[in-house]
């Protein structure tokens, strides 16, 4: 079950909303003590919300939603040198996402997580080593892996319940 | 349960396998540490950490004009204080051997330790 598409003034307001919603939550993340100290490791709960996105509304409001949450959330934290980074994750695991809504079913929504967060993570490295000019922080890979994995599943699996009872809900 | 599904749950139990073997298995340790300190592309510093004597510090400033306070001891190193707020570097603490890096990103900042071994020995003199 496909709802319509949302258009004019609504679809801005939805936009908007989950934009703040995505920015909301990921400044409470950010204010979270950093469980491994290891760059790029984080639990990443705004994707539930780029999940959602690109699942619901479609591959370009995601993108709209990403691009704005991403520059608004370096420029709150006041990590502007993050933003290439971030952005470099978030296109890659983007494009993957899309790639997925047309090869996954409404009930299996929970698996493009964890891949699109290894490609974020793989974006991140691949940004970080061009920024550094060194393959050396490629030393990271396991670790993004295992942790992408694992907050992927998590993030996931929030998406696909709030995806799930949003639509019993028929919105 | 289609193939797709079966197919990324299959890869993702292999990454995941695979990874943590990696972590597991590879070997640590370095007989002979040498610390490389890389700063934006630039490799500024070389330190034999066996030949550290005693502690001591110093602090690079990278482009951005961040600075990373880099805290060497006997057979170690970290990063001791920087002026980024995420701080990733500084809580990383000491490393010792080759199986990870410090990174600070912000300041484009890598410190790496090498095996080092015979062919630096025989550079250095």
């Amino acid at each position: 079950m496909t709802p319509p598409p949302v258009k004019g003034t609504r679809r801005i307001t939805l936009l908007a909303l989950l934009t703040a919603i995505a920015l909301t939550i990921f400044m409470i993340e950010a204010q979270l003590p950093v469980l491994v100290p290891i760059q790029g490791v984080k639990l990443g709960l705004a994707n539930i919300i780029t999940v959602y996105a690109v699942f619901v509304l479609g591959p370009g409001d995601a993108l709209l939603i990403l691009c704005a949450r991403v520059f608004l959330g370096a420029v709150f934290s006041g990590q502007m040198m993050t933003l290439l980074y971030s952005m470099g994750g978030g296109l890659l695991a983007w494009l993957v996402m899309v790639l997925l809504r047309r090869l996954l079913t409404r009930d299996q929504i929970w698996l493009c997580s964890p891949v699109a967060a290894i490609f974020h993570n793989l974006g991140q490295l691949l940004v970080a080593a061009g920024v550094m000019k060194t393959w050396a922080v490629m030393a990271y890979l396991p670790y993004l892996l295992l942790s992408g994995i694992i907050t992927g599943l998590f993030t996931g699996l929030c998406a696909q319940f709030l995806i799930s009872r949003l639509d019993r809900l028929g919105r | 349960m289609n193939r797709t599904a079966k197919l990324i749950l299959a890869l993702l139990a292999l990454l995941t396998a695979g990874s943590a073997a990696f972590l597991v298995l590879r070997p640590s340790g370095e007989d002979h540490p040498v610390a490389s300190i890389t700063l934006d592309g630039r490799l500024v510093e070389e330190i034999d950490l066996t030949k550290v004597q005693e502690a001591y510090s110093f602090t690079l400033e990278g482009e951005s004009g961040l600075t990373n306070t880099i805290l060497v001891e006997p057979g170690r190193i970290r990063v001791d204080h920087a002026d980024c707020p995420d701080q990733i570097c500084v809580n990383q603490g000491f490393i010792s051997d080759g199986t990870e890096p410090i990174v600070c990103l912000p300041n484009k900042l890598i410190i790496q330790i090498t095996g080092g071994g015979e062919a630096l020995d025989a550079a250095a003199g």
